[in-house]
């Protein structure tokens, strides 16, 4: 040993002489020539240089020669040079040597080697080495930078070439494992120090495309990088499952677990998994196909690949890189369209000593990816399989193994996260969504006994459902009943509870139907459309909500009427018939006493009986007697034909509809189309309800106005009444706003007042003895926000024009256009009726009357009503006045910071509504007075929007905030456009706008208000 | 079964601008009487279809509850009932109405209970009417005959003043309404003016008239004259409360018979030409047919038909009592064989209650009033010309 170790030392000293000399001989050269022998001197000593490679000069070949010559002697035969080579290496010649080839020969000389001689002297130094020392060695340099006067360009190059060269092209990894495995068998003492160096190489290795520079080779950015390093690393794997003998195996498997946390530990988990998941899932499927699908859990984890992987992923010891590879996994497993068998022995094999092991990772599948983390619904299927279940699936449905503790805990944990409110308010609902499918999945496979033995699930499952029922989201209402009906086959198998009418079967989506909305984000316009048309079904959807023993009630009530209907059924036949047989008796002295009146029976043979109702019906003409009918509630059908007849009669307007508005409203409001309709046909008798309530708002809007308001806040009614009344409102104002009527034009203008629905809109000058008329340009609002308007001018007397037309005919008197004007938006005359009063008393809480509590539906349907009421009242003066209010009203943090996104999406509407509807020369004026209230509103909207898109969870709150900032970003710049033309044209009249101007000038443009254009449809 | 469509009305008469309430064929001539709800008073042509002429007969607030022409009443005479408490009875003059009433009675009477002509079981007379209904002198040689009779009656009723005894009733012309007391009946003498006779009669005691009152007002009346009776009238009244009485006017203190075959008011009663039955129909859903006895002074029921929608305002039987019909709240005319109950037709025509129905003396033509201000006449099961 003493001797060895002395052997050892003197080789280590001659080393370090043969490249002390190389060294100087290098720093003194000259020439290229004098470079390379000196190299050759060193690597001669160390590698079976063979100078018949180099074809280059004549004096290198001899240079080279003569080297040869003298070095022969000192290393001659193979052992000697495997000595050499280990001394060299371990020592710090390589090192020393190393630094100088790198730097001096790489920067000055070595781009004047031939490429021979580059290949076959220069490279080996790093090519032939033990890769653990070099890369060692190689890695510092490659972002080294230091000014001792080389050429860094050069130098760095040199060292990517060799990087590439050394760990890529030459398969660097699988080297390396094979050089652990020798030292590794060489020694165990130095297991422990093996450990440290294995790890501080993984590190290096990590990190080389994070040190090579911008310009580096493609090879070194980490994409390609780490994907070679990865192909290696599983060929590695590979190799050690087929020979199971090598005791180094543990430690090889641990260098490579390493190297894959540190590759997810630098975000490529992705890339990593996009490799290793095919990989497995390839074995797998040879594995399951092998043993045509009879699958014990013996199989895999007697198949050494399996144990391969387990102990790999043993190593990775960071949980964020379990979890990240995790995660990985799944979403490859999806897109590879892995079958459950399929997926859960690949996941299986990855992961479940880790789950085991790692109470961290056991977390990670149980907590994190059911609550936190959203996966497609067959990824949730999977995680439930393998962390919940814990055991391999059947074909194509869950299974579920002997121990169901998991279940239980997981199915208690996932239920009293489900059931609470707030995390309906507070999670975006794809993630909802996804929990209520985790539950769902988890309940499919609970029995009733198994229900029974958790403690609150069935409570919260509960209370979940009932208040997602009540939320006015499609969605939301429809994972209830999902969920519902999982819970009542839990319940009783044979009775399932079917909430909703729209599905019958027993598959679930779990999915929602979310996939394809996730698609594309939907525009701004396509969301407000959709809270438009939610108006129309929602009130019918507060009753649909109702209770599910109604609906079952409602299922046995319908069969029933079927069967009644067909016993009764006023047409038939048959019965006349029997009735004549079992009249048969009397039929013969009928006969006789007919033939004595000289007739025959034939005579009296009966016509076709057959008798409908369809044209039957009291027909109401008046409406008093429509109100009496209403108001006899236990006739059905009364109510019924007044229902459907009362639009009509409104619409005819009649004297008395003005007496009777009130009382027709109320009664309207009052009656129930539940009660009085057959099943199914609710919804029409519902839709003419709420017809004729428009037709008598916008007949006599103020008369009925009333009745609506005080009974949109009194206790008499319910949610679906005011919602109803709230949507019947919106419509009646968007009726009034659009309303077409033509109306004979009075030529002389009115006498005092001139109202806004005056042919003639109010902007325009009055004195006009032709009208004016508004020339139509093409191109948006704001691109001509002065509307130009003309008009014909009337020829000077004793001026007279020729005829220039001809016409076939004669004009027919009555279409003559001057006669009839178009008369536009009636809205603006209302619109305070409209909406202060249902402004005022929104926030008070009373017996049955809590909008900013419990009836947030109302809160969200006022405010959008509202909304649609600005719209209809756009540009028109009134607009300016009722904005002011309404955005107090939404300013309040109650209703704009409301935790329920129905809310927040109708403030959103609203004040968009708002910023469309404000007329730029309002807001100019208000500027110019001084009046700082309207600004200081529009400015919240602005910081709101903002803040709105920043943080808000909902996707559609997110996108109406963006389109409401748009509006008032083209808002603003209207208003600076007509404050700058006011600016200049009052500013030289009266001088104290003059002053007041500039100040206000310079308030607007920090506050940066916005303007709207009409033509921006929401 | 026959799967025939019902058929259509053969003529529509329009004019009427407000429902029409009751309609009456004239007893001979090809003439039709309508009266409205406006208080004016047509006169159509049966042939023609075409409305002869118009009269205001009872003012245009209250309106014309009924009108009715019948053989004993004359041939130039009908009779209207206004919902203004009167009765009046009008000269027809060329197809016109007189300009003045020939009579009023006022009756003070503000119900809704169509007042009644005699009925007589006249045989002969349907007979002569069924064969020799084209010719029209023939039953003008019978019309002067029976107002000769009338003055004869007249003249014995006021003589006597005492109805009960008079056995040559065929010559009299009475009227039965409800009276200024809706429950009670009065018969009224149309030649004088005066009234008779109220049912119950009025008594030193009164305790007849409480059972009576609370049957609630009389909604239907009719007054016949059977033959086993000796000429002395009889009335069928029908309660609101759905009970019906059969008086006989020779013991006007209680009824002959009392039965209850509706459930809700009885709005409409007839009486077969032979006296021995009739129909009866109300405010529910049942029609009745019934049989009278009038030697036990019995009223039996003999066919209950169920309509599947209540309401019926008018029936009314054809002369040759084979079919029978209803008008209808349902808007529609029902017809049924009288003599076996089955139901022959239904006829959709009407786009409103029907109010009344008639059927001509000769039992060609049916016609229905209805609120949608028409009357339709039809042509169902026409009686096949005697051999």
């Amino acid at each position: 040993m003493a001797e060895a170790t002395k052997q050892e030392r003197n080789l280590q000293k001659i080393l370090l002489e043969k490249v002390a000399e190389a060294i100087y001989a290098i720093a003194d050269a000259k020439h290229v020539d004098q470079v390379i022998p000196s190299i050759h001197s060193v690597a001669v000593l160390l590698f079976p240089v063979d100078p018949s490679l180099f074809s280059g000069t004549f004096e290198l070949t001899f240079c080279i020669w003569s080297a040869t010559q003298v070095c022969s002697s000192v290393a001659s035969s193979v052992d000697d040079r495997n000595d050499w080579l280990e001394t060299f290496y371990r020592g710090v010649a390589f090192p020393t040597f190393a630094r100088v080839l790198l730097l001096d020969v790489a920067s000055d000389w070595l781009s004047c080697f031939p490429i021979s001689v580059k290949k076959h002297l220069y490279d080996v130094f790093f090519l032939d080495g033990p890769v653990i020392e070099v890369v060692q060695v190689l890695v510092p340099f490659l972002h080294r930078v230091e000014n001792g006067g080389f050429d860094t360009n050069s130098v760095q190059t040199n060292v990517e070439r060799l990087l590439i060269l050394c760990l890529l092209e030459n398969a660097g990894l699988i080297k390396i494992t094979k050089e652990i495995g020798d030292s590794y068998q060489g020694d165990i003492s130095r297991n422990g120090s093996l450990k440290s160096l294995l790890s501080r190489l993984s590190q290096i290795l990590t990190s080389i495309p994070d040190k090579a520079r911008l310009k580096s080779p493609p090879l070194l950015s980490s994409h390609l990088y780490f994907k070679h390093i990865t192909d290696q690393l599983l060929q590695i794997l590979d190799d050690r499952a087929s020979c199971t003998e090598a005791n180094s195996t543990v430690i090889v498997l641990s260098f490579v677990g390493e190297i894959f946390s540190r590759i997810c530990r630098r975000g490529l988990s992705d890339l990593l998994l996009s490799r290793v998941t095919p990989h497995v899932l390839a074995h797998v499927r040879r594995l399951l196909n092998s043993k045509m699908g009879s699958i014990e859990m013996e199989t895999f984890q007697l198949d050494p690949t399996p144990q391969i992987w387990s102990k790999t992923m043993k190593a990775v010891t960071d949980p964020y890189a379990v979890e990240k590879m995790a995660e990985q996994v799944l979403h490859q497993l999806y897109a590879e369209h892995a079958s459950d068998v399929e997926a859960f022995w690949t996941i299986w094999t990855l992961f479940h000593r880790n789950v085991i092991h790692q109470a961290s990772v056991r977390s990670i599948f149980v907590d994190k990816f059911l609550l936190w983390k959203v996966f497609p619904i067959r990824c949730l299927r999977w995680i439930l399989q393998f962390s919940v279940l814990e055991c391999p699936p059947l074909t194509n449905t869950l299974a579920k193994g002997d121990v169901v503790q998991g279940l239980l805990e997981t199915t208690q944990r996932l239920a009293s996260v489900w059931s609470k409110g707030e995390f309906l308010q507070s999670v975006p609902f794809e993630q909802q969504a996804y929990i209520t499918a985790a539950l769902g999945l988890c309940l499919e496979n609970m029995s009733r006994e198994e229900l029974d033995r958790t403690k609150d699930v069935m409570h919260s499952i509960l209370q979940g459902v009932s208040c997602r029922l009540e939320n006015p989201g499609d969605l939301v209402r429809k994972m209830a009943s999902s969920i519902a009906f999982m819970f009542s086959k839990v319940i009783d198998p044979k009775n399932p509870l079917y909430l909703d009418d729209s599905f019958t079967g027993n598959a679930i989506d779990w999915e929602f139907g979310l996939q394809t909305a996730v698609g594309g984000v939907p525009s701004v316009t396509n969301t407000m459309e959709s809270e438009d048309g939610e108006t129309k079904t929602s009130a019918s959807l507060t009753e649909v909500n109702g209770s599910s023993r109604r609906d079952k009630e409602k299922k046995n009530r319908k069969s029933k009427n079927i069967s009644d209907f067909v016993l009764a059924d006023p047409d038939e036949i048959v019965d006349l018939a029997t009735l004549n047989c079992e009249t048969e008796s009397d039929k013969d002295d009928d006969n006789a006493s007919v033939s004595s009146d000289n007739s025959s029976v034939t005579s009296l043979e009966p016509y076709d009986l057959l008798d409908d109702d369809k044209d039957l019906g009291k027909q109401f003409t008046h409406l008093v007697d429509v109100v009496g009918a209403l108001r006899k509630t236990d006739d059905v059908d009364g109510v019924e034909k007044a229902i459907f007849v009362a639009e009509k009669l409104v619409r005819a307007s009649p004297d008395e509809l003005t007496h009777i508005a009130g009382d027709l409203a109320r009664t309207l409001i009052q009656v129930r189309c539940s009660d009085i309709t057959i099943e199914g046909e609710e919804d029409s008798a519902e839709e003419k309800r709420q017809r004729a309530l428009i037709a008598l708002l916008v007949t006599r809007p103020f008369e009925s106005l009333e009745t609506l308001n005080s009974s949109l806040y009194s206790p008499n009614v319910d949610v679906s009444q005011r919602i109803m009344i709230l949507d019947v409102m919106a419509e009646a104002a968007r009726e009034l706003a659009n309303s077409k009527t033509l109306k004979p034009k009075d030529d002389s203008r009115g006498p005092l007042i001139s109202s806004i629905s005056d042919p003639q809109p109010w902007y325009l000058p009055s004195n006009a003895s032709t009208p004016w008329k508004k020339v139509s340009e093409t191109g948006s609002f704001h691109l001509n926000w002065a509307n130009r308007f003309e008009r014909e001018l009337q020829s000077k007397p004793g001026q007279t024009k020729k005829g220039k037309s001809r016409r076939w005919s004669l004009k027919p008197a009555d279409r003559d256009q001057n006669s009839t004007d178009w008369s536009q938006n009636r809205f603006p005359l209302y619109a305070a009726a409209f909406m202060l009063p249902a402004m005022k008393e929104f926030d008070k809480k009373r017996h049955g009357v809590d909008l900013l509590g419990r009836d947030f539906i109302v809160l969200g349907k006022l405010v959008h009503m509202l909304g649609v009421c600005m719209q209809c009242a756009s540009m028109h003066p009134e607009a300016s006045v009722l904005a002011i209010s309404l955005l107090d009203m939404l300013q309040r943090r109650e209703v704009c910071n409301h935790p329920e996104a129905y809310v927040r999406r109708a403030v959103l509407f609203a004040a968009s509504s708002v910023l469309v509807a404000l007329n730029p020369s309002y807001i100019v004026s208000t500027l110019v007075e001084g009046n700082l209230d309207l600004s200081r509103a529009l400015e919240w909207i602005r910081t709101w929007a903002l803040q709105i898109a920043d943080s808000d969870i909902d996707r559609d709150c997110y996108t109406m905030a963006l389109s409401c900032l748009q509006l008032h970003a083209e808002m603003a710049l209207q208003t600076s456009r007509a404050l700058e033309s006011t600016g200049g044209s009052s500013g030289s009249s009266t001088g104290s706008v003059n002053i007041s101007l500039p100040s206000v000038i310079s308030k607007l443009t920090s506050i940066n208000i916005k303007l709207p254009s009409s033509n921006v449809h929401l | 079964m026959s799967k025939r469509p019902p058929p259509d009305p053969v003529a529509v008469l329009r004019g009427h601008r407000h429902s029409v309430m009751d309609v009456s064929f004239h007893p001979s001539k090809s003439l039709l009487f309508t009266g409205s709800a406006d208080g004016e008073l047509r006169v159509w042509d049966t042939l023609q279809h075409r409305a002869v002429s118009s009269a205001c007969a009872h003012s245009r607030a209250h309106g014309v509850l009924a009108v009715a022409a019948s053989p004993w009443l004359g041939e130039n005479k009908i009779i209207s009932q206004g919902r203004d408490g009167t009765v009046k009875c009008w000269d027809i003059e060329d197809g016109g109405l007189s300009r003045d009433p020939l009579l009023i009675l006022n009756t003070s009477a503000y119900h809704f209970c169509n007042f009644s002509l005699v009925k007589k079981p006249t045989t002969s007379l349907i007979k002569d009417a069924g064969v020799q209904s084209e010719d029209s002198n023939e039953p003008d040689a019978g019309d002067t005959r029976d107002v000769q009779s009338t003055d004869e009656s007249e003249r014995s009723v006021d003589d006597s003043g005492l109805l009960q005894g008079r056995d040559h009733a065929e010559g009299t012309t009475y009227v039965a309404v409800a009276g200024q007391q809706p429950s009670e009946v009065e018969i009224w003498d149309l030649n004088t003016g005066d009234k008779i006779i109220q049912l119950p009669q009025a008594s030193p005691d009164n305790s007849p008239n409480d059972s009576t009152k609370a049957r609630g007002m009389c909604m239907a009346v009719q007054l016949f004259c059977p033959p086993e009776s000796q000429g002395f009238l009889h009335v069928l009244a029908g309660y609101e409360d759905g009970s019906t009485l059969l008086w006989d006017i020779r013991n006007a203190m209680i009824p002959l018979t009392s039965v209850k075959f509706h459930s809700e008011p009885v709005l409409s009663l007839s009486v077969a030409s032979s006296c021995d039955g009739g129909i009866s129909a109300g405010a529910d859903d049942k029609i009745v047919m019934y049989n009278l006895n009038h030697s036990t002074g019995s009223c039996t029921m003999r066919k209950e038909i169920t309509l599947e929608r209540p309401g019926v305002s008018g029936t009314s039987i054809r002369p040759d009592g084979k079919i029978a019909a209803t008008a209808g709240w349902d808007h529609r005319v029902r017809v049924y064989n009288y003599r076996k109950g089955n139901a022959l037709a239904i006829l959709k025509y009407h786009r409103a209650t029907c109010n009344a129905v008639s059927y001509s003396p000769d039992c060609e033509l049916m016609a229905s009033a209805s609120d949608d201000a028409t009357v339709a006449l039809w042509k169902l099961y026409p009686p096949q010309k005697s051999l």
